[in-house]
């Protein structure tokens, strides 16, 4: 195999612990700037997952200060989560009767009887 | 105020203060009934409204059998030949269809001629007190009888249908699920007589709903005058829906008087007389409203084997009896302000069209 590389005019074997000398020359000189670049590359990739895994990270445990501060979490007395941009209603919206008359406990806590027509 | 001014510009809404401005809140008259909506967050009430709207209307010109305009009293007016449906109406009626096969025939489309004779031939609002009992209840032709293949209907000669078991639950349902669609974020509630849908997101811990027993006043039953459709809702218990549906049917409003006989509007298939079984009110959550509507309705008829029927259907339920006794069944919380939770499989079986 390693033949294949002398044999055809312009092609340069790449280095490795087992190979051969490096060619001589110009030949010599590229082989090595392809090293370089290599290394480069190396130092590169190593550095792009360093830094995501940093950013990752830092988002993780920052997330909350990220998001509006409407939508932070906040823990009624039993206990659960609550997300403040969901309502939470204490007063009935309609009344399942059979008869479709619907009441209503507005403010004050005064109810209100919806007949059929009073529309 | 901006909620307010949204809600009003969808014509013939009126805005329900309910003491929040997180949620809006609306309500108009339709179907022979009250529908109310509320959405969350309120800037969505007025598309909702507009959803909600487009999908009763064309409920009523499919399925309403008080119009003479309607597609099914145009059906009703041609018994025995084969009809072309609408989409909307063919499904309504296999709804039905669905429902009376898994009620066993509890609840059955074909009780329209049964309920006509007992007087409920109009809009109830325009029922009055008063005329002679039928000598003979009217012959039931039972929903098998009915002859439905994809949109092909044929009705029987003399057979006419009543789809209030089941069309007003559709009704919610096809409106809540609209709408829901429609909007991005939040939630919303569809309300018909009593019929909810609840589709979205709902509110934390769901949607407080007040679950009535209806009382008639005394006006009602002063045996002359507009029969008693202004029921006095009682204490009830407010539960909390957070997804899925939930339907109340009762013998307590729509009533009339024929002779010596109170009437309503709960058909047994199987007399052609208004139920007389041992329940006034009935509320169950199921996955769909019309699956609701329509376990509410069978409940009534089914009497004594109500409780047994619901149990075995895992639809969680609140009975009320005759004597004000109540029953909870299948997990319905017995405390007020429980969630109820609805199942999310439907226990009806899809279809129920017959060739």
């Amino acid at each position: 195999m390693d033949q294949d590389y002398e044999e055809r005019p312009g092609w340069v074997r790449l280095p490795d612990d087992e190979g051969p000398p490096y060619p001589r020359g110009a030949a010599r000189a590229r082989a090595s700037g392809v090293r370089r670049v290599r290394r480069a590359s190396n130092w590169t990739a190593a550095a792009l997952i360093a830094g995501v895994a940093a950013a990752t990270g830092y988002f993780v445990h920052h997330q909350p200060a990220a998001a509006p501060a409407t939508s932070t979490v906040t823990t009624v007395p039993g206990g659960t989560a609550v997300n403040p941009q969901k309502p939470t209603l204490n007063t009935p919206v309609t009344t399942s009767g059979g008869s479709g008359v619907t009441v209503t406990t507005g403010p004050g806590g005064v109810k209100v009887y919806h007949y059929r027509g009073d529309n | 105020m901006d909620t307010m001014r949204r809600g009003l510009a969808a014509p013939g809404w009126a805005m329900i203060d309910i003491g929040t401005a997180t949620v809006g809140v609306a309500e108009r008259d339709a179907l022979g009934t009250s529908a109310r909506v509320a959405a969350w967050p309120p800037y969505n009430l007025a598309r909702v409204l507009a959803i909600t709207d487009t999908e009763l209307a064309r409920l009523d010109e499919q399925a309403s059998r008080f119009r003479d305009d309607s597609e099914i009293s145009a059906v009703h007016r041609t018994p025995g030949e084969v009809h072309i449906l609408s989409e909307g109406l063919a499904e309504a009626i296999a709804v039905a269809l669905a429902a009376a096969r898994w009620t066993g025939g509890l609840v059955d489309p074909t009780v329209g001629s049964a309920l006509e004779l007992l007087g409920y031939d109009r809009d109830f609002a325009a029922i009055r007190n008063g005329g002679a009992m039928p000598p003979a209840p009217a012959r039931v032709p039972g929903w098998a009888s009915v002859r439905l293949d994809g949109r092909c209907l044929r009705l029987t000669a003399g057979s006419r249908l009543d789809l209030g078991a089941t069309a007003k639950g559709l009704g919610s349902d096809r409106a809540a699920s609209a709408a829901a669609a429609a909007i991005t974020g939040g939630g919303v509630l569809v309300s018909l007589g009593g019929d909810i849908a609840v589709a979205g997101e709902a509110p934390t811990g769901g949607w407080p709903v007040l679950v009535a027993d209806e009382q008639v006043p005394v006006s009602a039953d002063s045996g002359s005058g507009r029969a008693g459709q202004v029921p006095e809702p009682s204490a009830g218990q407010v539960v909390r829906l957070a997804a899925g549906a939930l339907a109340t049917s009762s013998i307590m409003c729509r009533q009339w008087r024929r002779g010596d006989h109170m009437l309503h509007h709960i058909v047994d298939p199987r007399t052609g007389m208004s139920a007389a079984g041992p329940w006034r009110t009935v509320s169950v959550a199921a996955a769909t409203c019309a699956e609701a509507n329509a376990a509410s309705t069978a409940a009534i008829v089914a009497g004594d084997r109500a409780v047994a029927w619901l149990s075995g259907q895992g639809l969680p339920a609140r009975l009320v009896g005759r004597d004000g006794s109540v029953r909870f069944v299948a997990g319905w919380p017995q405390a007020d302000g429980g969630l109820v939770e609805a199942p999310q499989a439907c226990r009806m079986p899809a279809g129920g069209r017959t060739a």
